[in-house]
């Protein structure tokens, strides 16, 4: 076999296009939104559970990875909040930082709940004096959802190969702004910002991508809008990123609120189950 | 870096799946060649319907790693993935997280290994399990043992692995001269532990528990390592990892004094301690707690100090008052090594982790050069040449010194 090299390291795999053209043509007409606030959902759980956003943008890349290598059959077996909650616990579980399974379940258990925050729950909005009751997960719901948790990850595990380790772009980020001499606090946060958003982006840009230019491209977007004025030349050729992709990825992180917004209409009013 | 222009590897394909059912496409890792120069209009159209990146611009899909391809170079027919592809036979041993079992194929009647994995009702999947496994599938290498499938059902996960007669413990015992392994086979065993770890090392993964128990033997006297259980890939960044790896008696003083930045080099001294057990037989440092470990070595490396060991006072686990000693030869605890042999004995066995020589440069060793760059023709020779009983001393080995040589007495049962 072919010696893994240490790009591998600073690298992804990535989707096919027949891969992508499986996933659309196995979802059903509200796929995207249901990616969208599987996504969400992921990522508020990740915030309960104090996670390190490292492991909750690993549990993102792994449900998105998730998605295209699997079966739809795979698909059918469990609610995407299951897949949601299966994949933090998995990204937890590999980190520095593992969550107990209980507090997985109690944290899904909320989220899903009457008093969760999540607008696509609760389209009216939180009610100010949430019952505890609501969200209340007995001895018995446990251990029920906790075996559906341990199979769902063991679903997860095969579906993708058991290739958990994801490459992020946070730290590229950082470098590149050190290089490029416009290191400041306001851009590293915007350009974060940026990357966090765009783990939630349906376009699946982490599988499309590699992390060098999911860095690049949100260090442009981050740098127009924060004002601040990058060399004139082609500096992203410097980092290996072509204008094309280039070009792509800034549409998509420029869009992605646009997205968002529609996203919110849509649904107004509407819950979206992600049960 | 330029990954633009280069493919990305390929990692091979462990097909996994819950029951034999038809091939899925599975993640590939290529990414899809240079689309044609795209107008305005359409680069905002594939923003503005995010699924129609799903036809890139005249690129035909690369060649990904696909599940037929897997199948090809497997060795079992395609219904192998079902746990009753295999006959299970004797019960070989038992692991931290698993049961290991010979198995043999129902359709071909080769002999495999099967590592049946205990489903934690705890933790789910164990993270050791998960670890191994996207580990060794990458990690293909004539000195590794080679991972052919995982087989997953509701409540079981099996990892078929290839067929190893014995681990270089019982190798000891049964071959050996009281455990003792003669030259020859120290240096050919030395050489393929070398060029396993080397090859891990330069793919940046740490094994982190390398023992003879770790290392397998099959029919042609061939060593490979096995059980990645522990081990796990050092990318960048490194976070600071745990300090409870390696057994004991394998673990480099710079994990014993407490760093949880160690490197490659943790594996280098595994390597050295178990070079000098082939020898003699015995494990070289048998410990019986970290402190106790610590002494053994101390008293045969001599005690670190800031002069030889700068930096060493801030390691957590560092005492002042470790009782003092003086470097000890080699030469003196192990008569049966030849020169050249403690030379490399000593590169691997150095106390400060940045003095310990990498696997590669280890295999540059002078002492491995009157080794013949054997095919495994040679291979089946020698370890046929290793049935004859009777073989005791026969390379000038002092029988009997080794009980008495200090730091060598070993606890009871080994």
């Amino acid at each position: 076999m072919a010696p893994i090299s240490s790009v591998e390291y600073l690298s992804n795999p990535l989707v096919t296009s027949n891969q992508l053209l499986d996933l659309k043509n196995s979802e059903r007409d509200n796929g995207l939104s249901v990616r969208f606030a599987q996504a969400q959902l992921t990522s508020a759980a990740g915030i309960l559970l104090r996670l390190p956003q490292e492991v909750i943008a690993q549990a993102i890349v792994l449900l998105q990875r998730f998605w295209v290598s699997s079966r739809p059959e795979d698909r059918e077996g469990f609610s995407p909040k299951t897949f949601s909650a299966a994949t933090i616990y998995l990204a937890a579980k590999l980190s520095a930082t593992p969550v107990a399974p209980r507090s997985v379940v109690n944290v899904y258990a909320y989220l899903t709940s009457k008093a969760s925050p999540l607008l696509f729950v609760n389209p009216q909005g939180a009610p100010t004096d949430p019952d505890p009751a609501d969200y209340y997960v007995s001895e018995g719901t446990y251990e029920r959802e906790r075996q559906r948790l341990f199979v769902c990850e063991s679903v997860v595990l095969v579906g993708i190969g058991f290739d958990t380790r994801v490459a992020l772009p946070y730290s590229l980020a950082l470098t590149y702004i050190q290089v490029l001499g416009v290191s400041s606090a306001s851009l590293a946060r915007r350009v974060f910002e940026h990357l966090n958003a765009g783990l939630l982006s349906p376009q699946l840009l982490h599988l499309t991508h590699q992390p060098h230019a999911l860095a690049v491209a949100a260090i442009y977007v981050a740098a127009r809008e924060t004002g601040i004025k990058l060399v004139e030349q082609n500096w992203w050729e410097v980092f290996d990123v072509d204008r094309e992709d280039l070009g792509f990825l800034v549409l998509a992180y420029g869009s992605l609120a646009n997205f968002a917004e529609a996203e919110a209409k849509k649904w107004k009013g509407i819950a979206l189950s992600l049960d | 870096m330029s990954s633009r222009s280069t493919t990305i590897p390929h990692r091979s394909s462990v097909s996994s799946t819950t029951s034999s059912q038809p091939p899925q496409t599975s993640h590939s890792q290529s990414r899809t060649q240079q689309p044609q120069r795209l107008t305005a209009q359409q680069l905002a159209e594939r923003v503005i319907s995010p699924a129609s990146i799903l036809f890139p611009h005249g690129s035909t899909p690369p060649p990904g790693r696909d599940r037929l391809q897997a199948q090809r170079r497997s060795p079992f027919p395609m219904d192998r993935r079902h746990p009753s592809s295999f006959q299970q036979l004797e019960k070989l041993g038992e692991g931290t997280y698993a049961t290991v079992y010979k198995g043999r194929n129902r359709q071909t009647g080769d002999l495999v290994a099967l590592k049946e994995i205990h489903l934690d009702s705890e933790e789910g999947t164990p993270s050791t399990a998960i670890r191994e496994i996207s580990l060794m599938k990458e990690l293909k290498h004539e000195n590794i043992v080679t991972l052919y499938d995982v087989i997953h059902t509701e409540n079981k996960l099996m990892l078929v692995f290839e067929y190893m007669d014995k681990d270089l413990k019982k190798y000891m015992d049964a071959r050996g001269d009281r455990g003792q392994l003669d030259q020859v086979t120290i240096k050919r065993f030395m050489q393929d532990l070398l060029r396993g770890v080397a090859f891990c090392h330069e793919n940046r993964v740490l094994h982190r528990d390398l023992k003879p128990q770790n290392l397998l033997i099959n029919t042609r006297g061939q060593l490979k390592l096995a059980d990645f259980g522990l081990a796990r890939a050092f990318g960048i960044p490194v976070n600071t990892f745990s300090n409870e790896v390696v057994t004991l008696w394998y673990r480099a003083p710079d994990v014993l004094l407490g760093s949880r930045t160690y490197n490659t080099s943790i594996d280098i001294w595994s390597a050295g301690c178990i070079m000098a057990e082939m020898y003699t037989g015995r494990p070289l440092f048998p410990g019986t707690t970290n402190e106790d470990q610590l002494q053994k070595i101390f008293r045969l490396m001599g005690t670190p100090s800031e002069r030889t060991w700068p930096g060493i006072s801030q390691l957590p686990e560092y005492k002042a008052n470790f009782p003092s000693y003086a470097t000890q030869s080699l030469a003196i605890l192990l008569p049966q090594v030849d020169q050249l042999g403690l030379d490399l004995l000593g590169k691997l066995l150095q106390l400060r982790p940045e003095n310990r020589i990498n696997a590669q440069d280890a295999l540059r060793h002078p002492w491995f050069q009157d080794l013949p760059d054997y095919v495994g023709q040679g291979r089946v020779q020698v370890s046929s040449s290793l049935h004859q009983p009777g073989q005791l001393g026969h390379q000038g080995v002092v029988p009997g010194g080794y009980g008495t040589q200090p730091g060598l007495v070993g606890p009871g049962g080994y």
